[in-house]
């Protein structure tokens, strides 16, 4: 009978940032933009995994350790964020969705066509980096409401919280959220495809 | 307030948006079906929410900068 060997210690921290560095600070910026302070996040996971490094047991891996270590550190930072009085500079309420459509609620610059196979689009890079490009575009508010419902799946109920709004502005600002995003992605990404004809 | 179950699509945006967050009353889906059967517009919106939502999961590594790399190194060095 083979036993199978878990893994109960964590490998050696000299060589944490080799093997884990570029993915945690890939997962930090897609969630909150911010280059340096996915930076900081980064080096405050390390530095907490060594503080807490007796408190591995071995039930996940190494990697989903530090993931989650980050995780609840990105779900501080943003909290912390909105605690702050509302910025000037942080718009979140400016897109009115009423703008997107006429009195008689019909769209007024409609959605356009994509592409004829909506598959490919996942596969190009470049509609990858178009898409990210738009995340970071739209007000912050509105790219970590989406981020946090999208990337993490928290569920709307805590998005309130962390960003310290009311449920129905939560709605409200993912619905904004994705019209924006939308909107962004296919300007840029019919004019590229229109530069290469 | 949304009455009856003849949606427009403003009313049909928000709701699909919505739906992909939390599942919706039977008359909504209901509602927001009928209106889509009809609608390019909103059933090509959907369909690029939708691509939008799978394409946010993809992922394009970005490398630590290397000087951070090295800055961290240090520091779990020190202790």
């Amino acid at each position: 009978m083979t036993k199978e060997i878990k893994q109960h210690t964590l490998s050696d921290p000299s060589t944490w940032v080799d093997q884990y560095g570029d993915y945690l600070y890939t997962y930090a910026l897609r969630r909150i933009q911010d280059t340096s302070s996915a930076q900081d996040l980064v080096q405050d996971t390390f530095m907490a995994a060594l503080k807490a490094k007796d408190n591995f047991k071995g039930k996940s891996s190494e990697k989903t350790w530090f993931t989650s270590i980050l995780r609840h550190k990105i779900i501080d930072y943003i909290r912390k964020k909105y605690k702050q009085p509302f910025l000037e500079t942080d718009q979140t309420g400016d897109i009115d969705t009423n703008s997107y459509f006429h009195s008689n609620g019909k769209w007024k610059d409609p959605p356009k066509d994509w592409a004829s196979n909506p598959q490919k689009l996942l596969e190009q890079k470049s509609f990858l980096e178009i898409l990210k490009k738009c995340v970071q575009d739209i007000p912050q508010r509105l790219a970590h409401a989406l981020t946090l419902k999208e990337l993490e799946g928290v569920t709307t109920k805590e998005i309130c919280k962390v960003l310290d709004i009311s449920s129905t502005n939560c709605w409200t600002m993912l619905h904004r959220a994705r019209l924006l995003v939308r909107k962004c992605v296919e300007t840029n990404w019919l004019e590229t495809e229109g530069n290469k004809k | 307030m949304i009455k009856h179950w003849v949606f427009n699509c403003k009313d049909v945006s928000s709701l699909i948006s919505r739906s992909l967050d939390k599942k919706l009353p039977l008359s909504t889906r209901l509602g927001i079906k009928f209106h889509l059967m009809m609608c390019k517009l909103c059933r090509r919106y959907e369909k690029q929410l939708l691509i939008i939502h799978a394409a946010l999961k993809e992922e394009i590594i970005v490398p630590l900068p290397k000087s951070i790399q090295e800055k961290i190194k240090a520091a779990l060095k020190k202790k």
